[in-house]
C-alpha cells in the first residue's frame, strides 16, 4: 500500500511492500515492533534504530509521534483516503470554517471579536482564565467570525466550542 | 526548637515528594496530605501516613490552614514543612503553626512578613547597606504621584505590586503616555492576585541577568551563602532553566553578592533556607530584587555543585541542630543545570495541557537527577501548577553539563500530554545560550525564532516510515476486525467505526 505522509509542510510518499518500504526511490528493510506494556514502537529501518512514542491523534491516520525529545504531528493517508478527502472538497482544517475550542476547562474573561468580524490568523478571539493565568485563544487561520458560542463569565469545559470561523470567501 | 519525629508536608506533587524523601533520609516520619484530585499521587504513597484534606480546588485543601493544622494534630506531627508555593510564604500560616505548638520548618513569621512587603524589604535592605534598584521605598498612591517619581528616575520604569511576586501586578512603562493605563492595569491585577492593590516604582534596568544567592541560617547565629544560581531564562517572569554557577559571576563578585545576601538575611533574623534575588547589570553592578523566604524550586542545582542537601539542612535547623555545611570559603564544584518539565505546549503559546500521562520514562544514567511528582496513570488537571518534574544534571564543566542535559532530554518520554521538553532542547541547541550570553529578555527576543525552527531533516524519513507502518498496522487490524464475509460483530471496534466513517466520507 502506498501512503502519503504529511509532516508539517512536507509530504513524503512511502510504499509498504511486505517487510520493505520504498521511499525516495530507495527500498529499505523496515520493521516496526511494539514495545510490550508501553505505547513505544521500535523502528529498525536499513539498520538504523529509532524508538518512537506513538500517541493517536484526532482523525484517521494521525499520530503525535515522540522521537529524541521532539513531539511531531504526522498524518499518513493511503490513496483511497486521500481521494475521499479530495471528494469531500473543503476539508474542515485549512480551507473551510473551523471552530476554536477550549483547550482546557476555565472561565471566559474576555471576548475580543464579534460575529461578522473578519480576522487574520493570530488574531485574539477569546481569553480563558485557568490556573489563575489568562490564556488568549487566537484564530488559527484567517476568516470571518461566524458564531461566538460563549459569553463573559461563563465557565467552559475542555473541548467546548468558543468561536466558529468561516473561511473568508464563504458566504456563510 | 526541640527535636521532632514526625513531619506533616503541607504540599503536593514534586516538592512534597522531595520533602518526604529528605524526612526519610533524616530518619523522620512524613505525613502527606492530599486533595480529592491527588488520591493516587506519588507523594501520597511515599508517606507513612496520608490524610485527605478536601476537594480539588487548592482553596478547599492545600490552602486551608485550619485543615492542615488539624491534620498535623490528629496524626501526632510535631512539625510542618510548607514546601514552596501554596502557604509557604504566608506569615499567618507560620504563625498559626507555631501557635498550635508545632514547629514551622522555615523562617520566623516576622521574617516572612518583613520580606513579603516589597517596599519594607527595600527599606530594610538599604538600611543594611545592600544596593537596591533605584526607585521608591514607599507605595505610590496614584498615577500622578507615580508620574512625578518616574520623571525623577527616568523612563523606562517598572510598576510593581507591594505585596507582589511572580510578575503579577507588574507593568513596564516606556514613557509618560503609558503610565495612567499601566497604573490602573497593575493595580487591579495586584488587587486580584494579592488582595492588595498598592504599587511602587523601580527604574527598569536594561538587559540584566537574574542572579540569586542561596543562604542557610541556623540558631547558632551562622548564616552561610551557597553561591549563586543563574535564572535568566524566564518566560513572563516564570523561570524555565536555571544553572549554577553563573558564567557572569567571578569569585570576587560571588564574594560581594554573598556578603550582601548574608547581610540581608541577618537583618531580618532569618532561619533555615532562603534565597536573595538580585539583578546583575551588564556593567557588573547588582541590585537587591527580593527575598524568597522558603525553599526554591531550583534548589537542586545548588545542591549538586556544593554537595549539600538543602531540605535536610532545613529539617536540622528546625530541630535546633547546627548546619552541617563546613566553615571556610565555599566554592562551587563543576556545573549543574535544571530544566523545568511542565505540562505546557511550547508550540501553542505555552497553553497549559491537561490529560492523563499514559506513559512516562524518566532519564537516568550518570549525573542525572529526576525530581518528579507524577507517574504514568496520573491525571494532569488545571487545579494546580503545571510543573511535572525537574530534570537536573551535573557535569565537571558547563559544556559537559549542557551535553549531558541534551542526552537526558532525548531520553525523556512523556506520552499523553504535551510538555516543555522540546522547548528545552531548542534552547540548549542555541549558540547564544551555549555561550552563556543570556539575560532576562532572552526568551522574549529569541523564543519565537527557536520554536519556529524546522524539524531536523534527518528525522523526516524515519518519522514518515513509522507513520506509514502505523497506518498499515491500523489497516490490517481493521480488516481483521471486520472481514468482508463475516457477520458484523456485536460491538463494533473503533477501527470498524473509523472505517465506516471513512467510507461515508465523514
Amino acid at each position: 500500500m502506498k501512503y502519503v505522509v504529511t509532516i508539517g509542510s512536507q509530504h513524503v510518499e512511502v510504499e509498504v511492500v511486505g517487510s520493505r518500504v520504498l521511499v525516495g526511490g530507495k527500498a529499505l528493510e523496515a520493521s516496526l515492533a511494539a514495545v510490550p506494556g508501553t505505547p513505544l514502537r521500535h523502528l529498525l529501518v536499513g539498520g538504523e534504530s529509532w524508538t518512537l512514542a506513538a500517541d493517536p491523534a484526532e482523525g484517521p491516520g494521525r499520530w503525535a509521534l515522540g522521537v529524541v525529545g521532539e513531539r511531531v504531528e504526522v498524518e499518513a493517508l493511503d490513496e483511497r483516503a486521500r481521494e475521499i478527502q479530495a471528494l469531500a472538497g473543503k476539508r474542515p482544517a485549512p480551507a473551510g470554517g473551523r471552530t476554536v475550542k477550549a483547550p482546557m476547562p476555565g472561565l471566559v474573561v474576555r471576548i475580543e471579536v464579534a460575529a461578522g468580524q473578519p480576522v487574520a490568523a493570530g488574531t485574539g478571539l477569546v481569553v480563558v482564565e485557568a490556573m489563575k493565568m489568562e490564556n488568549e485563544l487566537r484564530a488559527p487561520q484567517p476568516g470571518v467570525v461566524a458564531t461566538v458560542h460563549v459569553e463573559v463569565g461563563q465557565a467552559v469545559e475542555k473541548g467546548a466550542p468558543l468561536v466558529t470561523l468561516a473561511s473568508p470567501e464563504a458566504s456563510g | 526548637m526541640a527535636p521532632f519525629k514526625r513531619v506533616l508536608v503541607a504540599n503536593r506533587g514534586e516538592v512534597a515528594l522531595r520533602v518526604i524523601r529528605a524526612c526519610h533520609e533524616e530518619g523522620l516520619e512524613a505525613v502527606a496530605v492530599y486533595s480529592d484530585a491527588d488520591r493516587l499521587s506519588p507523594h501520597v504513597r511515599a508517606a507513612h501516613v496520608a490524610v485527605p484534606i478536601g476537594a480539588a480546588p487548592a482553596a478547599e485543601s492545600y490552602l486551608d490552614i485550619a485543615k492542615l493544622i488539624e491534620a498535623a494534630r490528629t496524626t501526632e506531627c510535631q512539625a510542618i514543612h510548607p514546601g514552596y508555593g501554596f502557604l509557604s510564604e504566608r506569615a499567618p500560616f507560620a504563625e498559626a503553626v507555631t501557635q498550635a505548638g508545632l514547629t514551622f520548618v522555615g523562617p520566623p513569621a516576622t521574617a516572612i512578613q518583613a520580606m513579603g512587603d516589597k517596599t519594607e524589604a527595600r527599606r530594610r535592605m538599604q538600611a543594611a547597606g545592600v544596593p537596591v534598584v533605584p526607585g521608591t521605598t514607599r507605595p505610590v498612591p496614584d498615577h500622578v504621584q507615580a508620574g512625578a517619581e518616574a520623571a525623577r528616575l527616568g523612563y523606562p520604569v517598572l510598576l510593581k505590586a507591594v505585596a507582589g511576586g511572580g510578575g503579577k501586578g507588574m507593568r513596564l512603562v516606556r514613557d509618560e503616555a503609558e503610565l495612567e493605563s499601566a497604573f490602573q492595569g497593575a493595580e487591579s491585577e495586584a488587587m486580584k492576585a494579592f488582595g492588595a492593590g498598592e504599587l511602587y516604582l523601580e527604574k527598569y534596568l536594561d538587559r540584566p541577568r537574574h542572579i540569586e544567592i542561596q543562604i542557610l541560617a541556623d540558631t547558632y547565629g551562622r548564616v552561610v551563602a551557597l553561591g549563586e544560581r543563574e535564572c535568566s531564562i524566564q518566560r513572563r517572569h516564570q523561570k524555565l532553566i536555571e544553572e549554577a554557577p553563573s558564567v557572569a559571576v567571578t569569585p570576587a563578585l560571588r564574594r560581594r553578592l554573598s556578603e550582601a545576601a548574608t547581610a540581608a538575611a541577618g537583618s531580618v533574623g532569618y532561619l533555615g533556607a532562603g534565597t536573595i534575588e538580585f539583578l546583575l547589570a551588564p556593567t557588573g553592578e547588582f541590585y537587591f530584587l527580593e527575598m524568597n523566604t522558603r525553599l526554591q524550586v531550583e534548589h537542586p542545582v545548588t545542591e549538586l555543585v556544593f554537595g549539600v542537601d538543602i531540605v535536610r539542612e532545613q529539617l536540622r535547623v528546625a530541630q535546633g541542630q547546627p548546619l552541617r555545611v563546613h566553615s571556610g570559603a565555599l566554592q562551587p564544584r563543576g556545573h549543574a543545570i535544571e530544566c523545568r518539565i511542565t505540562a505546557e505546549d511550547p508550540f501553542n503559546d505555552f497553553l497549559p495541557a491537561t490529560g492523563m500521562i499514559r506513559y512516562l520514562q524518566a532519564p537516568s544514567g550518570p549525573g542525572v537527577r529526576w525530581d518528579g511528582g507524577v507517574e504514568a496513570g496520573n491525571e494532569v488537571t488545571l487545579f494546580y501548577d503545571p510543573l511535572l518534574a525537574k530534570l537536573i544534571v551535573w557535569g565537571d564543566t558547563r559544556a559537559a553539563a549542557l551535553q549531558r542535559m541534551r542526552r537526558a532530554l532525548r531520553e525523556l518520554v512523556i506520552v499523553g500530554i504535551p510538555s516543555s521538553q522540546a522547548f528545552h532542547l531548542r534552547v540548549l541547541a542555541d549558540p547564544d545560550f551555549q555561550r552563556g550570553d543570556v539575560d532576562v529578555t532572552y526568551l522574549e527576543r529569541v523564543g519565537e525564532r527557536l520554536l519556529a525552527a524546522e524539524l531536523a531533516p534527518e528525522l523526516i524519513q524515519p518519522l514518515a516510515i513509522a507513520a506509514a507502518l502505523l497506518a498499515e498496522e491500523q489497516r490490517a487490524s481493521a480488516a481483521a476486525a471486520a472481514p468482508p464475509t463475516a457477520p458484523p460483530p456485536a460491538r463494533p471496534s473503533v477501527w470498524t467505526l473509523a472505517a465506516r466513517r471513512e467510507s461515508v466520507g465523514g
